[in-house]
């Protein structure tokens, strides 16, 4: 068992019984599959039997108030509390830790301006200056799951006098840590640009490395909100891997798929980052560099227009030599 | 097979305040001491048509708001509604929790259908041009290639709800819905209290009929929305519904009776004690629709003979 898996698997949740994903605490039903969670209290009464209920401060009976939606006194006033819809925010479960430095993460930037081809500027490497390198926790969840995939598509692939042909198929599918971003800080393409350099064996239940000034991102979406961009992450991720894989073909449309969901296993981790702000000629440009691998990073760069321009003019230059040479050689 | 409703009609309890004796129906799960008003509730051994409620939407909307509601929605019915059921006033019946199941499934479909792939052709035809003559000219038109094509679905079918009350139709209820089930609370008598709650009055068997009823026409839906290509004719398919789950749950709801005319019954009107979606039948005013017909038969009649004298 890895270490990541150690930490989770300490905490037993009950399973549901239909498709074997994990209740949390508060669940009254299956997300997944809608299967109701076992209930604890389900004593059943062998005989007729009559309950009132009484407010607790003046003894007189209660009713179920809509404006209050709770049981409360109409004498007395008193809300009665009750169970409550558990949907609470997400929380970080798992922290990655920050195993490249601050020096790193600046040498890093550093080699990376250097290699950011021909059209940036040739100053670039060395008129920046890094005006900010702030340390930073972002959040995802990361989930495991066993699918089977009922899909159809369009493709190329047998078609007739039309382009398309309809093709159906059904496959299972299995998702191993998989990430869904949950950050706010990062935009999708800068989470997932540094992802595969994350070791998921290596979290802690605490945050290590990256200094004292580190930015800790929290989940800002509830538990229902965030199975719902889990499940369209599902579907999304399915979709490509049934048109990559599945669909005979080179071209698609209409790529459709239905989803039996097994054994989803989420996980809320933090991730580490470093957020780079550096200054080219009165203009800033953002960087992300991987917490745990200094060479994935992702980024703004200038363009050198000037250098453009040198080329379209001595491809226009070089053509028109061309053509006089050729004027010379006719006459 | 479940077994027929409770045959029992009535129940004599005791009003735990005030120690009067009551004679309450079968079918009601919680009552007001007619005496001091104290709210009781009754449980009876579940059974397999009478199960213990395992879910609960709470009530949301108050009196006020649903009567507002029903108003506003009995002034605005449409046109050919009768007058006189738009100016009547709405009676309150109850605010009653309605016993409805919650059903759902695995769905295992075959399916088949013929999909249509369309393709373009430029094709040649003869036409007469403004000074008479006949003339060659192309056009492009779409055509439509059909394909068979078959396979297997699979997928999660849930929250289905069906009526579990004999005095609320499945279509009166499908008329109030949706209801918000991120709201669902575990049953707690605590939220009956004060209520009128109704036990299930219709068999469980039935009630996985309607939902079985409701499933295939969801799963229906969802085919036609899963085939591919530029459109689909002869969908057929034949699905199996496995490891179903059946839950009783106990929906918020404002019941109405509308008197709008001494010779006719009530209409009852519905409103969803969470979202305020109010539904029910409106009365139709047959001298209205009469008068609509006349109308556009002497509009057409109008037509015709502006065009002859035209003519």
């Amino acid at each position: 068992m890895s270490e990541h898996e150690e930490v989770h698997e300490a905490i037993e949740l009950p399973h549901c019984s239909r498709c074997d994903s994990p209740l949390e605490p508060g669940d009254l039903r299956c997300a997944i599959c809608g299967q109701a969670a076992p209930q604890t209290d389900r004593s059943a009464n062998e005989k007729v039997s009559v309950t009132l209920l009484r407010c607790t401060g003046c003894g007189a009976a209660i009713t179920y108030d809509p404006d209050h939606q709770a049981p409360a006194c109409s004498f007395c006033g008193e809300v009665l509390r009750v169970e409550t819809v558990d949907d609470p925010m997400e929380q970080t479960e798992v922290y990655l830790p920050m195993t490249v430095s601050i020096d790193e993460a600046r040498a890093a930037l550093k080699a990376w301006l250097g290699t950011r081809g021909w059209f940036t500027p040739s100053d670039l490497s060395s008129s920046s200056t890094l005006t900010e390198i702030k340390p930073l926790w972002w959040v995802a969840w990361i989930f495991d799951a066993e699918a089977l995939v009922s899909w159809t598509a369009d493709s190329n692939a047998g078609s007739g006098r039309s382009a398309w042909a309809p093709h159906s198929g059904q496959t299972p599918l299995r998702f191993d840590d998989m990430l869904v971003s949950g950050s706010r800080g990062l935009s999708e393409s800068e989470a997932y640009a540094i992802t595969p350099g994350m070791q998921l064996g290596t979290g802690n239940t605490s945050p290590s490395g990256g200094g004292d000034d580190a930015t800790f991102e929290r989940f800002d979406v509830p538990r229902s909100q965030a199975r719902q961009q889990v499940l369209a992450a599902i579907e999304q991720t399915a979709a490509d891997r049934v048109r990559a894989q599945h669909i005979p073909g080179t071209s698609f449309r209409k790529v459709r798929v239905a989803i039996v969901l097994r054994r989803l296993i989420t996980r809320r981790y933090a991730l580490p980052a470093y957020v780079l702000a550096y200054r080219y000629r009165d203009q800033l440009y953002r960087v992300v560099i991987c917490g745990q691998n200094a060479n994935l990073i992702v980024g703004s760069s200038p363009f050198s227009y000037a250098k453009l321009f040198a080329l379209i003019g001595g491809i226009v230059g070089f053509v028109l030599f061309l053509l006089m040479i050729a004027a010379v050689a006719g006459s | 097979m479940a077994s027929a409703p409770p045959a029992e009609t009535t129940t004599e309890i005791a009003c735990q305040s005030c120690g009067a004796v009551l004679s309450v129906a079968a079918k009601v799960r919680s009552t007001t001491c007619p005496y001091c008003a104290s709210p009781s509730i009754i449980r009876r051994p579940p059974t397999a048509n009478r199960p213990s409620p395992t879910f609960l939407v709470g009530f949301v909307v108050n009196h006020e708001r649903a009567t507002r509601a029903v108003r506003n929605w009995m002034s605005k019915s449409h046109l050919f509604a009768r007058s006189d059921f738009k100016a009547a006033v709405p009676e309150l019946t109850h605010g009653i929790y309605l016993p409805a199941y919650l059903y759902g499934a695995v769905v295992s479909a075959n399916y088949s259908a013929s999909i249509g792939e369309n393709y373009t052709e430029t094709e040649t035809y003869t036409t007469t041009d403004s000074q008479g003559k006949s003339v060659r000219r192309t056009r492009t038109v779409t055509k439509t290639e059909w394909r068979p094509l078959s396979g297997q679905y699979q997928c999660y079918v849930v929250d289905v709800i069906v009526t579990a009350s004999g005095g609320v139709t499945n279509e009166a209820l499908e008329a109030i819905e949706p209801f918000d089930l991120r709201a669902l609370r575990a049953y707690n008598d605590s939220f009956v209290a004060g209520w009128l709650a109704e036990e299930p009055t219709r068999s469980k068997e039935e009630c996985f009929r309607l939902a079985h009823d409701e499933t295939i026409a969801m799963v229906e839906r969802r085919l036609q929305g899963f085939m591919p290509g530029d459109s689909h004719r002869g969908l057929q398919f034949h699905a199996n519904l496995h490891n179903e789950v059946i839950d009783l749950v106990l929906l918020p709801v404002w019941s109405y009776a509308v008197r709008y005319a001494e010779d006719r019954p009530p209409v009852q009107i519905l409103v969803n004690g969470q979202t305020g979606r109010v539904g029910g039948m409106v009365p139709v005013s047959t001298t209205k629709v009469a008068f609509a017909v006349f109308a556009v038969l002497g509009l057409i009649l109008l037509v015709i003979l502006l065009a002859s004298m035209a003519s």
